[in-house]
């Protein structure tokens, strides 16, 4: 459709303007005066033809043709007009004769718009021009908001159709509808071959909401599933009032079609991304927060228990650090799945759909969800009492315990499971959430890989550890923190070789052991000020030492590897050994075998910058760990300590002299020192001497002491040779020696 | 003050007609009477000539309807309204009544004609 440029704004254009043909010189001289006069810009032609030819090139807003003319006369003038392009809808007021009837119609059937009896009452033409004007704008502007909506059908894949009750096919869709059934604009389309379209079980659904519309007048509003003649499956939209004739009776209905499939899919999506975990594909916590409320409403009305089980994997971060992100995540779905397996789990719960199951509906909500990294929950809505629970939470523990398989490696991994229970252990889903957190924690505690139900007592200990986490901020700052050394004997020499610097906590008089407060201080963080602390108060021991004594060996302290990705160490080290004026090789740093192990690649740079300045690096726990041997014949490490388990039973079972043999011809052909940790016995100490290892810990020697401790040890039992594994190293070594032949210790 | 231009209204021009002419153009600037004048005198002679080739039995019919059909509305503008009125008698005849003797109706056209040009004229010369 040509939209006239004067008609894009609202109100009629300033001066319109009119072709005007008229064969008589008289008529063509007066109209054009009289329209000139009231503002419309003339253009006259004399004849048909003449107006033809003008038309082909230009559009005037309104034509006004005089209908008897010698040649080409006004009708067929007209009817030739409306065959040029754009002059579709173009205004034609047609001049007539007064007793001209037959003109009249001539005029319209020619195409003429209207029609107008000649008459020098000048404003009725004007009037009547005017008219026409807006009409033809209101008609033009008509077409475009048909077109419009048209379009605007189309890109949201909807139509529209009406149906009448009365007279044979009373069915119409609108070419957009038609297109949303997957059929052409003039294709013929009834009723019957739509309900076709829809799948049998769903039609006889859809004829039972017809029928029942039908029957109350009502608007009907549903989504239709629907196959098309191409095999495609839609999801169609239906809205459709009723409408009804003059005497109130319904008469049919109309309505709009729409094609929502895409939308629906993209509800679904959201649906599963809001409520499910995208990983593991199992309830997530927004949906399991939702069941737990639905499961607690059902427990408080139906007066029964039930339980949520806290399921937090056990060293899952070693997994996920050593074997990488994609590994562990592997491990997370494999846990998902068996967890799943371990409860009667539902995917699917619609809201509003419980009450209509029945007294039993609660049932559904039963599932595992994945609260977030390596937790998950087990949502159990009936159980009769803690036996339930355990089973659930013990059937968890030896599924998880099974080997997995991941990144084609078999991998070990354990849960600790918390267990609370409604009403007992809490009266909301918050509640009940915190407390199996808090058992979960304590199963984790008590070494893990196990399952703890909550009990009151819990908490106690639980606000214990805050306070003591309070305590333990100040600790630094009150001085309540002390050094303990335990030294480190040269058993052939019988002589101190070291010592290793062990942190105490004097509060309030009472010496808490590091086993209470570094775990905490770890967790807290304040594990960095108190190593910091640690390194300088070694170095100023190892000074006053070297004075008193003339200690000039080192002292190993203890550092956690979060220590070693610090890039201000070495500087820290530095200023601790400057400030007391002794040398860098004074401390020692002892890193766990875990820990190395577990931030190896970001560790490594710390331990050569370290050597390089004289500071070595000894691995503590040897043995209790999963350490690369590839990595260890890289890494600058000067030591290597024996884990106290193994020579705890040194003599008892084969095995820990194998182990121990093992570490110490490792540590031999690496170049390596070993020392041997918690030596409690003549006995170990020899074992421990004929296998090789001469450098030895423990209490057999001396426990860890407070410093001026050390050197009344040193002067009353050491120099004096006083102590009963002096005289046994001796005789030990004169064996020892007879077995190596010669070989010289380290 | 200008004095406005004398309107001449001969007695067989109607009256009414003529003073919408004269809103046209109420104070005369434009010369749209004379104009208008001007060009129904000129069509009115080539009219007159037409209608009096053709009015022989043998005459195109046709001619004689287009004609009349077009004095009708012109004369009636400039106010001839008798003029008028013959030319509506002759075109209603030629439409309705074929069989009905032209010739009275067609003479009493040609007698109007006549009229109205000597008024026409008169006017253009006052």
């Amino acid at each position: 459709m040509t939209i006239p440029p004067h008609f894009a704004g609202d109100s009629l254009p300033e001066q319109p303007e009119v072709l005007l043909v008229d064969d008589d010189e008289v008529n063509l001289l007066l109209t054009s005066l009289a329209l000139r006069d009231r503002g419309f810009a003339i253009t006259e032609a004399d004849s048909g033809e003449a107006a033809l030819a003008m038309l082909r090139n230009w559009v005037p807003d309104i034509i006004v043709l005089d209908a008897l003319m010698p040649g080409l006369n006004g009708f067929d003038t007209c009817r030739a007009a409306r065959l040029l392009p754009g002059y579709e809808n173009v205004p034609i007021l047609m001049l007539t004769g007064l007793d001209d009837d037959a003109s009249i119609t001539r005029a319209y059937t020619a195409g003429a718009t209207d029609f107008y009896v000649k008459s020098n009452q000048w404003s009725l033409l004007v009037g009547r021009l005017q008219y026409m004007l807006r009409a033809s704008r209101t008609r033009i502007e008509l077409e475009r908001s048909k077109s419009k909506l048209a379009r605007a059908q189309d890109l949201a894949r909807m139509g529209s159709f009406d149906w009448r009750r009365a007279g044979g096919d009373g069915f119409f869709m609108s070419p957009e509808a038609l297109r949303v059934f997957g059929f052409g604009p003039n294709d013929h389309v009834g009723l019957r071959v739509l309900l076709r379209m829809v799948p049998q079980d769903e039609r006889r659904l859809l004829l039972r909401q017809l029928h029942e519309a039908l029957r109350h007048a009502s608007v009907l509003t549903t989504d239709v599933a629907i196959v098309l003649l191409d095999g495609r499956q839609r999801i169609i939209h239906i809205e459709a009032e009723p409408e009804f004739n003059e005497h109130g009776q319904s008469a049919g209905y109309s309505g709009i079609v729409q094609d929502v499939t895409d939308r629906r899919m993209a509800e679904d999506k959201i649906r599963q991304l809001a409520n499910f975990d995208s990983l593991t594909g199992l309830p997530n916590r927004r949906q399991l927060l939702w069941r737990a409320e639905r499961a607690l409403e059902q427990a408080r009305r139906m007066q029964h228990q039930f339980a949520l089980l806290l399921i937090d994997l056990d060293r899952f971060k070693i997994i996920n650090d050593t074997l990488g992100h994609g590994a562990g995540d592997e491990l997370l779905v494999e846990v998902g799945r068996r967890l799943r397996a371990c409860v009667r789990h539902s995917d699917q719960v619609m809201e509003g759909a419980l009450e209509s199951v029945g007294v039993r509906s609660h049932r559904a909500l039963e599932a595992v969800g994945r609260l977030g990294g390596d937790e998950f929950v087990a949502l159990l809505p009936e159980v009769s009492d803690d036996a339930d629970a355990e089973r659930v939470a013990q059937r968890i523990l030896e599924s998880v315990r099974e080997p997995i398989f991941v990144s084609g490696q078999e991998c070990f991994i354990t849960a600790s499971v918390g267990v609370a229970i409604y009403p007992r252990d809490g009266n909301s889903v918050v509640d009940l959430l915190r407390n199996s957190d808090v058992a979960m924690y304590s199963a984790k505690g008590q070494g893990k890989n196990s399952a703890a139900v909550y009990s009151p007592v819990l908490v106690g200990r639980g606000r214990e550890k805050l306070e003591l986490e309070t305590a333990l901020h100040k600790a630094i700052e009150r001085d309540e923190l002390v050094l303990h050394y335990q030294p480190k004997i040269d058993v052939r020499a019988a002589s101190m070789v070291g010592a290793e610097a062990l942190m105490r906590w004097q509060r309030g008089g009472v010496l808490v052991p590091p086993g209470d407060f570094i775990p905490l201080a770890e967790e807290t963080g304040l594990i960095v000020p108190l190593s910091e602390w640690a390194l300088r108060e070694a170095a100023r021991q190892a000074s006053i030492w070297s004075q008193s004594f003339g200690f000039n060996d080192s002292i190993a302290v203890n550092l956690p590897s979060r220590l070693f990705e610090r890039s201000d160490l070495i500087e820290h080290i530095h200023q601790c050994v400057t400030a007391v004026n002794v040398p860098h090789r004074v401390i020692q740093l002892e890193i766990t075998e875990d820990n190395l192990m577990k931030e190896l690649q970001n560790v490594i740079p710390a331990l050569h910058r370290l050597n390089e300045i004289g500071v070595e690096i000894s691995i503590d726990d040897f043995g209790t760990g999963y350490s690369s041997l590839a990595y260890l014949t890289t890494l600058p490490i000067s030591e290597l300590k024996i884990d106290r388990s193994f020579v705890r039973d040194l003599g008892i079972t084969p095995q820990s002299a194998a182990v121990v043999t093992a570490i110490i011809a490792l540590a031999r052909s690496l170049g390596l020192r070993v020392v041997a940790e918690g030596v409690e016995t003549l006995r170990q100490m020899e074992v421990l001497h004929r296998l090789g290892c001469g450098l030895m810990q423990g209490f057999l020697f001396s426990r860890a002491v407070p410093p001026e401790e050390l050197v009344r040890w040193l002067e009353g039992t050491v120099l004096p040779r006083k102590a009963n594994w002096i005289t046994g190293a001796s005789e030990s070594v004169v064996e020892v020696e007879r077995v190596v032949a010669g070989r010289p210790f380290r | 003050m200008a004095q406005p231009p004398r309107i001449v209204t001969p007695s067989d021009l109607d009256a009414v007609a003529l003073a919408r002419l004269h809103e046209l153009d109420p104070d005369g600037r434009h010369g749209v009477v004379y104009r208008v004048m001007t060009a129904f005198e000129g069509s009115l002679v080539r009219m007159m000539t037409q209608l009096d080739a053709q009015r022989a039995p043998d005459g195109h019919a046709s001619v004689v309807s287009g004609v009349a059909h077009t004095l009708k509305s012109s004369s009636a503008s400039v106010g001839a309204l008798q003029l008028s009125t013959a030319c509506a008698a002759v075109e209603l005849a030629l439409r309705e009544r074929p069989e009905q003797e032209l010739e009275p109706l067609i003479a009493q056209l040609m007698a109007c004609s006549e009229a109205a040009l000597m008024s026409v004229r008169a006017m253009l010369q006052a």
